[in-house]
């Protein structure tokens, strides 16, 4: 056995803003839109539609129906807020849990409020208008909303180390003189095929149900999966880094905060749930982009980052040494 | 790939950098089509001037390894062979060392050989 340390789980940092952000934020938003909702309740039809097809409303229900899915919104969100206050050691993650929670609570409450809004002094539901602008308008709201709230959650605080890199950790033999780099690319082929799949299908969705708003859905899904298809991995005497090509976002592990790296074998399915930019057991974070080798860096604070990427040994074993080199 | 410079070496940095790129080429490491980092990124990497690694780039543009275009960055061109030189280097290297000639005599007598024979 080799004498690793235990790594020192501290508390996870920040939980009161996670908290305010995250929880009562969307589920005061989820609560002020069912207490509007109810106001309106002597103004709606009975009973009001809640779902809409090519020509017009074509689902129906009691207005305790209509309120449901507030309570899948209030289900997502205390999810979303959990991650981040127990999961939410890397500041990052914290940021797109609380987002998420946000931007969800933002989406239910507005589309409930919109769709209800339009129907009010109506006598028969099946009378309601579209409701292309009332979901483009809700989601443009929760996209706001969410970047809002990342913007407000706080950045991790520096937590340098000087401890020495364990010796038994791979390294790369350098001169005192020498300088050292190491940097690559990595493609996600999940995304790509994804990319592919959602878009089309709702550009598809689009056409058919002649909704052109909704076109705003297929544009965000491509600008979004754009910029997470192919990153540049980088080590150097910063640290670790990997960028989209795009230019954002960048993760980023400073070199002062590396404990060791090593190289792993991920199966981004199995341990992260998907692809892309993932929490997994544990509190792990990875920049999980394909299947395979991927070069795991433990960092102060407990967190650990996995970034997949090919010649992740050369990688690993470079920031090992650089992190060393710096504190001698 | 990994990338090293020596500032305490003679050889300037530019001529480092263009070394690795062949030695990677050569090491069946990097294929065509392969990008090489932006020179910003490598530059600030490595902490060298910018204009350092352009000039690196640009010598390997000129001897047809390396394709530079404005937004597309450096990109590995179709070039010949590399990999098939990597094996007898290694011997010409390890033989010059075995008898104790020096570098600087080996590729002399290495450039000889090229002017003795020349390809018609």
């Amino acid at each position: 056995m080799t004498a690793l340390a235990t790594p020192v789980r501290t508390p996870v940092p920040h939980r009161l803003s996670s908290t305010l952000l995250g929880l009562v934020l969307p589920v005061a938003l989820l609560a002020g839109g069912a207490l509007v909702a109810l106001s309106w309740r002597d103004e709606l039809p009975d009973p009001v539609a809640t779902h809409w097809g090519t020509d017009g409303p074509d689902g129906f229900s009691s207005f305790g129906g209509a309120l449901a899915p507030l309570l899948l919104g209030l289900v997502l969100c205390v999810g979303a807020w959990a991650m981040a206050f127990w999961a939410g050691r890397d500041g990052a993650m914290r940021r797109i849990a609380v987002a998420t929670s946000a931007g969800l609570g933002t989406l239910f409450a507005l589309i409930l409020l919109g769709t209800l809004s339009a129907q009010r002094g109506l006598a028969d539901a099946a009378q309601a208008p579209g409701v292309g602008g009332t979901i483009v308008g809700a989601l443009l709201g929760a996209l706001a909303v969410g970047i809002a709230a990342a913007l407000l959650v706080p950045r991790d605080a520096p937590l340098p180390t000087s401890a020495r890199v364990d010796p038994d950790a791979p390294r790369v033999p350098l001169s005192a003189t020498q300088r050292a780099a190491w940097s690559r690319t990595v493609t996600a082929p999940a995304a790509v095929v994804s990319a592919v799949v959602a878009i089309t299908a709702s550009v598809v969705l689009v056409v058919a149900l002649g909704a052109w708003p909704v076109l705003v859905v297929p544009v965000i899904l491509a600008a979004l999966l754009a910029v997470t298809l192919v990153w540049r991995v980088t080590v150097d005497d910063k640290g670790l880094q990997a960028r989209s090509l795009v230019g954002w976002p960048t993760v980023r592990v400073p070199l002062d905060e590396v404990e060791r790296a090593a190289v792993v074998d991920v199966r981004p399915l199995r341990e992260f749930g998907g692809w892309g930019y993932r929490l997994g057991r544990g509190g792990r974070s990875a920049l999980a982009l394909r299947a395979g080798q991927a070069v795991e860096v433990h960092r102060t604070g407990g967190r650990v980052l996995v970034v997949t990427v090919d010649d992740a040994a050369t990688a690993a074993a470079l920031l090992n040494t650089l992190a060393d080199r710096a504190r001698a | 790939m990994l990338w090293t410079i020596d500032p305490a070496r003679d050889e300037p940095l530019f001529t480092q950098i263009a070394a690795q790129v062949r030695a990677a080429v050569s090491a069946g490491e990097l294929h065509t089509g392969d990008r090489l980092p932006p020179a910003r990124v490598l530059a600030s990497s490595l902490d060298v001037n910018v204009h350092t690694v352009l000039r690196a780039y640009q010598d390997l543009r000129d001897e047809g390894l390396v394709d530079l275009r404005r937004g597309r960055g450096a990109v590995i061109s179709a070039h010949p062979d590399y990999t098939a030189l990597a094996a007898p280097v290694a011997a010409l290297v390890d033989a010059a060392r075995t008898a104790g000639v020096s570098p600087a005599v080996a590729v002399a007598l290495l450039q000889n050989a090229f002017h003795q024979n020349p390809e018609d």
